[in-house]
């Protein structure tokens, strides 16, 4: 049974983003909404950190756009209708609020 | 698929148009919402009182018009609303309170009606914080 956690705050501001990946199922997905897309800011290490779990990453595409943050390749931008199929694609939906 | 939909931001929050997005695009989706419930700060997206800035985008305003487009169950925490001095006529009265913030299509319950959503539905997501 896989999760989809959702992230929205910055990195830089708390610890949620690492306390998601310490207990991310082999099965689960990670979605940056909001702030939490500058993890994806270069040379940072958030973005070094997503990077080397090669985890299953989602990037809501405006919120991304609309702070000039770049989506690697290695992870996947997405609208709201893609974020709502996600949403059924895995059994629960966990908002870090 | 059936979506319940809990808001736990004020209208001014990023998270507040993440979740109106959301409940768009899962109607346009061909998705079910079952139930829109507003808690903690998420009870000001229900206030009329509030007014936003001209340049910005007026949640409460756009809320109000989805939920009376497409006739839907929006649900506001009533212990949330009271301390937080959102109040329709009913409660106004009871607390003899001068002002009146919240009006249909809202509607002002308990928790047990997330509860009850979430029973219902296939999918809960929340959206709050930042």
């Amino acid at each position: 049974m896989s999760t989809l956690h959702v992230l929205s705050h910055s990195p830089y501001g708390d610890d949620r983003l690492s306390s998601c990946l310490r207990l991310l199922g082999s099965a689960d997905a990670v979605l940056l909404s909001g702030d939490a897309v500058y993890a994806l800011q270069p040379d940072t290490v958030p973005f070094s950190t997503l990077q080397e779990r090669a985890i299953r990453l989602f990037v809501l595409i405006e919120d991304a756009q609309a702070r000039a943050i770049e989506i690697p390749d290695w992870a996947k931008a997405i609208d709201y209708p893609a974020f709502v199929e996600l949403s059924i694609h895995h059994a629960k939906v966990n908002s870090w609020l | 698929m059936k979506f319940a939909i809990a808001l736990f931001s004020a209208a001014h929050a990023p998270s507040s148009r993440r979740a109106l997005l959301f409940a768009q695009a899962a109607l346009a989706g061909g998705h079910e919402i079952v139930r829109l419930f507003f808690y903690q700060d998420g009870v000001f997206n229900a206030s009329d009182a509030v007014v936003t800035p001209q340049d910005e985008q007026d949640l409460p305003k756009q809320w109000r018009a989805f939920i009376n487009e497409k006739q839907l169950d929006g649900v506001v925490c009533i212990a949330a609303a009271l301390r937080r001095g959102v109040l329709n006529e009913e409660e106004a009265k009871r607390y003899q309170r001068e002002a009146i913030s919240l009006s249909a299509p809202w509607e002002l319950s308990g928790l047990g009606q997330l509860h009850d959503a979430v029973q219902d539905a296939d999918r809960l997501i929340c959206f709050g914080g930042a």
